[in-house]
C-alpha cells in the first residue's frame, strides 16, 4: 500500500497517522484517531452528520481527502466540551429539547459553532440560523428546537462576550 | 396520586441520554467495532425480474483480503416474514427487484469488499416485470409462483399477487348510496417514502465459543430481530443475542431485519466478527420504505353534509415481498373511517406484490395515505355543498360513547376540541387572506398499539434505581418518559433512574419501539414494578420501624410511617445483606377492547387500542406561476391523554409534521422501468431547515383509562394529517386539488394551468 504520513492536530492534540491516499478525513477521524462523535451516513456531503471544524470552519469530512489536511487543525464534537464542561451550544441543545435520536447533533452543533464564530457577538435571527444549519438533515425534530437552541446559545455567548 | 401534584411526571425534564448525545460519547450501532472485524457488503440485483442462471464467485473469492462469500446456496433455505413467510435472505432462483440481495462478501476492508462485489459474475435471464400494482392484480405473471406453499398468519387472505386482503363492513352501504342526496367518487395516489433516519441500518455480528451469536445493531425490535435471526440461522432463539448500543432514528424503517442476517451469516462463514452497514444507495433502493398506494373512495351525504355511507378500496404496493403490507393496508380501513360517525361503511384493502423494493412500516403505516384521501374528499364535498369544511367535520365527528368502525366504543373523545383549537389558532375565520394564499384543516384518529412490556427495576445501595427494559430508546424520549413515571412512583428524581442498554439475553421481553406504545406500555410496566418495590420496601421497613404497613408511604426517597422514616438507600443496603436486594419485575399488557367481529374480515389489527384524536391546520401560499408552496404557519392540536414530558411530545409533533410535509410536497422514491432514479439524498428530497415552518403544538389532555396517568400514544399521529391538511390548503389557495403525493410544484402548476385554460 501507498501509505504516507499525515500530520494533523485534532482537538488540540498532534497526531501522526499513516494514511492511504484515498482515505477521507472522516475515515481518519473515526478509524485511526477514534473520534467516534463524528458520524457517518451518506458519504456524499448531502446529510451533514460528518461535519467537523477545519481550522475553525465547518466542512463535510466525508468527502475531504485526509491528505489535503496536512498540518491543519481539526475540531470534533469531543473537542468543544465534555460532560463536566459543556459548551454553551451543547448545554442549550439539551435544555431546549433539541436532541432526539442525536445522530445529526454533533454535526449540527459544529455547524452552528462555525456560524456563530464567523459572526462574533451577533444575535442571529431565526431565519439566519435556519439558513446556516440547512446543510445538515435532521429527521427527528422538525428543526424548531434546534433553532431555539442555537438562538439561546448565541444569546449567552454574546452576553458573556459583552461582559468580558 | 392526582396528576397535578406530580413532581417528576408531567414536567419538562431533560432526557437521560442528552449529555452523551451532545458530547459525542453516546455510542451508536454504527460506531461499534471489534478487534479483527471484517467488513461485509451485499451484491444486489441489477434486474427487476429475472431468473438467476449462474453466480460465479470464483474470481472474487481469490482476491487478497476476501475472507468469505455467501449466496443462497450457502445458507439454510428459510422463508420468513411477519404476515406472510415469503422472504428469503438472498434471491433464490430469481431476482424479484432491482436491489434484491444476490450475494454477500466479507473482507478485511470495505474497499476490498466493494471490489470483490464487482468481480462476482451473475448471469440473468429477464422475466416480464410487473411495476404497476393495478396491473399486478389482473396480470397472469406471478411474482411468487409458489405463493400457495408459503406459510402465513391464518387471518391473512391471499390470492396470486395479492399478499393480503381485508374488509370492514358496517350497515348497508349500497342502500345508503341509493337514497343519498349526493354521491362523490375520487381517486388518490401516494408515493414510496423513505423513513429517512440519519444512521443507516448497521449490524456487527460475532459468534462465541458456545455457539452463541451476538449482534450489535440498530433495530427497533430486538426481540423480533432475535426470533427472525434464529429462524434464518436455524438456531434456538437463546443462541441469538441481540443488543442495541444506540440507534440513530428508526421511524418504523428499522422494525424488521435489515442487515443483521448478512452480518451473522458472514461471521459464521468466516469465524470472524463482521460489520455490515447499508450505503445511501441501498437505503433508497433496498430498505423498508412507506408503501405507495392508490385509494378509491366513494361517499354519500345528505343535504346537510352528514356522512351516510363510505365505500372504498386501498391498494397498497408491497413490492417484492409482503413485509408489513397486508397489515398496513388493513389499518387504512380504520383510518378511512376516520373519527366520524358514518351510517354505513364498505372498505376493502389489498396488498399487492410488484417488482419493486419491499416495503415496511414507516411511522403510522397507512395513516397519511388513507387520511389524505379521506380528508381531502371531505373538503371536496364541503365545497360542493357550500359548507365550511370545519363545520362539515364538526357535524360528523364522533362523540363520547359512539361506536367505532369495528363496533368498539369511542372513549375519552376529544376530536371536537382538537378541531376547534387548531382552527382558532390558524385564524380559520379568514381562510383566504389574499390571492394565492389558503388555509386547510384535517383530522384523524390513531391507535396506541398494544403488545406486552416487562421491566426489571433494581434499587441500588445509594437509593437510586436501575431500569432494565427491552425497549429501545429510538430518540423519541420514550424511555425518559417511562423513567419519569418510575421516579414519580418511587419518590425519586429523574436523575436517580439509570437506564441500561437493551440486550435480549438480559432484559425482559418488550414488544418494541413501535406503534406509539413505548412510553405508554413501558410506563405501565414501571407502575407495576414500582408497586411491587413499594411492597418489598414496606415489608422491610415494617420490621425496621416497627410500624404497620398500612401507615406507610414513600416520600422524598424515604419510607415514612407517621413520625418514623427510613431511607430507600438504607432499605436497599439492608436487603442486600438479608434478602438478595430489592428488585421487581413489572409487566404490562393492554387488552384489545371489545368489538364486533362480524364487521371485520381478515384484518390483523381488527380493533384499535386507546385511540388518540388530533387535528392539523395550515396556512400556506402558492406561487401562481411556479406552483411552489410556502408554508406560512402550521398548527397541531393533539390529544396525548396526559403529557408525561411536554418538551418531547412537542418534539414528536414537530418532527412528525416535518416528515409529513416531506411526504406532502417533495419526497418520492422515483422508479422508472424498475430502477430507482434518485438513490441519493440530493435527489431524494427530505425537508431541510429551510423547508419546515415553526410548527405550533397545542397539547390536549383527555385522559385515557389505560395509559400511565391517562397517557395515550403520541409518536405516530403527527405525520398522518400533513398531506391532507396541506392538500386542502393548496385547494383553498388555488381552487384545485392535487390528488397525488407528493404535491410537487410541477403538479400544482399543471393543475392550475388546466383550471385556467
Amino acid at each position: 500500500m501507498n501509505r504516507k504520513i499525515l500530520n494533523i492536530v485534532v482537538n488540540g492534540e498532534s497526531h501522526q497517522v499513516l494514511i492511504e491516499p484515498h482515505w477521507t478525513l472522516l475515515q481518519v477521524l473515526r478509524n485511526e484517531i477514534g473520534m467516534m462523535g463524528t458520524k457517518e451516513n451518506c458519504l456524499e456531503a448531502e446529510c451533514g452528520v460528518c461535519t467537523v471544524l477545519l481550522d475553525g470552519k465547518a466542512i463535510n469530512s466525508c468527502i475531504l481527502l485526509a491528505a489535503q489536511v496536512e498540518g491543519c487543525s481539526v475540531t470534533t464534537i469531543e473537542g468543544i466540551g465534555d460532560p463536566e464542561h459543556l459548551h454553551p451550544l451543547q448545554e442549550a441543545f439539551i435544555e431546549c429539547g433539541a436532541v432526539q435520536c442525536g445522530y445529526c447533533i454533533p454535526g449540527m452543533i459544529l455547524t452552528a459553532k462555525s456560524f456563530l464564530d464567523e459572526n462574533p457577538g451577533c444575535r442571529p435571527s431565526r431565519d439566519e440560523i435556519r439558513e446556516a444549519i440547512a446543510g445538515t438533515l435532521c429527521r427527528c425534530t422538525g428543526y424548531r428546537k434546534i433553532i431555539d437552541a442555537v438562538a439561546t446559545a448565541a444569546d449567552r455567548i454574546a452576553l458573556s462576550g459583552a461582559k468580558q | 396520586m392526582s396528576a397535578h401534584t406530580h413532581r417528576v411526571a408531567g414536567h419538562r425534564l431533560p432526557r437521560r441520554d442528552g449529555v452523551g448525545k451532545v458530547t459525542g460519547k453516546h455510542v451508536y450501532a454504527a460506531d461499534f467495532k471489534l478487534p479483527g472485524m471484517l467488513y461485509g457488503r451485499v451484491l444486489r440485483s441489477t434486474r427487476a425480474h429475472a431468473l438467476i442462471k449462474k453466480i460465479d464467485t470464483s474470481r472474487a473469492a481469490a482476491m487478497a483480503g476476501v475472507r468469505g462469500i455467501i449466496t443462497s446456496a450457502d445458507i439454510p433455505q428459510i422463508r420468513y416474514g411477519t404476515a406472510v413467510r415469503d422472504t428469503t435472505v438472498f434471491a433464490t432462483d430469481r431476482a424479484l427487484f432491482t436491489g434484491h440481495a444476490i450475494a454477500a462478501v466479507a473482507a478485511t476492508s470495505l474497499e476490498i469488499a466493494e471490489r470483490a462485489l464487482a468481480a462476482i459474475e451473475v448471469e440473468y435471464e429477464d422475466l416480464p416485470p410487473l411495476f404497476d400494482p393495478e396491473e399486478a392484480l389482473k396480470s397472469d405473471i406471478r411474482i411468487h409462483p409458489d405463493w400457495e406453499t408459503y406459510k402465513a398468519l391464518p387471518i391473512i387472505s391471499r390470492n396470486r399477487n395479492i399478499a393480503g386482503q381485508a374488509r370492514i363492513r358496517v350497515g348497508d352501504a349500497e342502500a345508503a348510496f341509493a337514497k343519498a342526496h349526493k354521491v362523490y367518487e375520487h381517486r388518490f395516489s401516494t408515493a414510496l417514502q423513505h423513513p429517512g433516519y440519519t444512521e443507516p441500518r448497521v449490524a456487527t455480528a460475532d459468534w462465541d465459543a458456545n455457539g452463541i451469536v451476538t449482534v450489535w445493531c440498530n433495530t427497533q425490535l430486538p426481540f423480533d430481530t432475535q426470533t427472525t435471526l434464529a429462524e434464518i440461522l436455524d438456531l434456538p432463539a437463546a443462541r441469538v443475542r441481540v443488543t442495541v448500543p444506540g440507534i440513530g432514528g428508526g421511524f418504523g424503517g428499522k422494525l424488521r431485519i435489515g442487515v443483521e442476517h448478512f452480518a451473522a451469516l458472514l461471521a459464521r462463514k468466516t469465524a470472524r466478527p463482521v460489520k455490515v452497514m447499508s450505503t445511501s444507495e441501498e437505503e433508497l433502493t433496498a430498505a423498508l420504505p412507506r408503501q405507495a398506494s392508490i385509494v378509491l373512495l366513494k361517499t354519500a351525504v345528505d343535504k346537510e353534509g352528514h356522512l351516510l355511507a363510505r365505500s372504498g378500496r386501498i391498494i397498497v404496493d408491497c413490492g417484492a415481498y409482503a413485509g408489513s403490507g397486508p397489515g398496513t393496508a388493513a389499518i387504512a380501513l380504520q383510518v378511512m373511517a376516520g373519527p366520524y360517525k358514518t351510517g354505513a361503511l364498505a372498505f376493502e384493502s389489498i396488498a399487492v406484490y410488484t417488482n419493486k423494493v419491499h416495503s415496511g412500516s414507516f411511522r403510522a403505516p397507512a395513516g397519511p395515505m388513507a387520511n389524505f384521501a379521506m380528508e381531502c374528499q371531505i373538503d371536496m364535498i364541503a365545497k360542493d355543498l357550500g359548507l365550511d369544511p370545519l363545520e362539515m367535520r364538526l357535524r360528523n365527528v364522533v362523540k363520547e360513547g359512539d361506536p367505532g368502525p369495528s363496533g368498539e366504543i369511542h372513549r375519552s373523545v376529544s376530536i371536537e376540541e382538537c378541531l376547534r383549537k387548531a382552527a382558532d389558532a390558524i385564524g380559520w375565520h379568514d381562510r383566504n387572506p389574499e390571492p394565492g394564499r389558503g388555509k386547510g384543516i384535517a383530522c384523524s384518529w390513531w391507535m396506541t398499539t398494544g403488545g406486552s412490556s416487562g421491566v426489571y427495576v433494581k434499587i441500588n445501595p445509594d437509593g437510586s434505581a436501575t431500569l432494565v427494559s427491552g425497549a429501545v430508546e429510538i430518540g423519541t424520549g420514550a424511555i425518559t418518559g417511562a423513567a419519569q413515571v418510575l421516579a414519580e412512583e418511587l419518590s425519586l428524581d429523574l436523575t436517580d433512574i439509570n437506564v441500561t442498554g437493551v440486550d435480549t439475553q438480559a432484559a425482559p421481553f418488550d414488544f418494541g419501539a413501535q406503534g406509539s406504545r413505548t412510553t405508554f406500555s413501558v410506563g405501565n410496566a414501571c407502575l407495576a414494578a414500582a408497586s411491587e418495590l413499594r411492597r418489598q420496601m414496606f415489608e422491610l421497613a415494617a420490621k425496621q420501624l416497627e410500624a404497620p404497613i398500612e401507615d406507610m408511604k414513600l416520600q422524598d426517597k424515604h419510607v415514612v410511617a407517621g413520625n418514623k422514616s427510613i431511607s430507600i438507600a438504607e432499605l436497599a443496603r439492608i436487603s442486600r445483606l438479608a434478602g438478595g436486594g430489592l428488585i421487581a419485575h413489572g409487566t404490562a399488557i393492554s387488552p384489545a377492547p371489545a368489538y364486533d367481529p362480524t364487521r371485520v374480515q381478515n384484518h390483523p389489527l381488527p380493533v384499535w387500542n386507546t385511540p388518540s384524536y388530533h387535528a392539523h391546520a395550515v396556512d400556506l401560499s402558492v406561487d401562481q406561476a411556479t406552483g411552489k408552496v410556502t408554508i406560512n404557519r402550521y398548527v397541531v392540536a393533539q390529544d396525548v391523554g396526559y403529557a408525561i414530558n411536554p418538551t418531547y411530545i412537542e418534539g414528536q409533533i414537530e418532527g412528525g409534521v416535518a416528515q409529513g410535509i416531506g411526504q406532502a410536497l417533495s419526497e418520492e422514491i422515483v422508479y422508472q422501468d424498475g430502477c430507482v432514479m434518485n438513490a441519493n439524498l440530493t435527489d431524494y428530497k427530505m425537508p431541510t431547515a429551510m423547508d419546515v415552518p415553526e410548527i405550533e403544538s397545542i397539547i390536549v389532555e383527555c385522559r385515557s383509562a389505560a395509559g400511565p396517568y391517562g397517557a395515550k400514544g403520541v409518536g405516530e399521529p403527527p405525520c398522518i394529517e400533513p398531506p391532507a391538511a396541506i392538500g386542502n390548503a393548496i385547494a383553498a389557495a388555488t381552487g384545485c386539488w392535487p390528488n397525488s403525493l407528493p404535491m410537487t410544484a410541477e403538479k400544482i402548476a399543471a393543475a392550475m394551468q388546466v383550471q385556467h385554460s
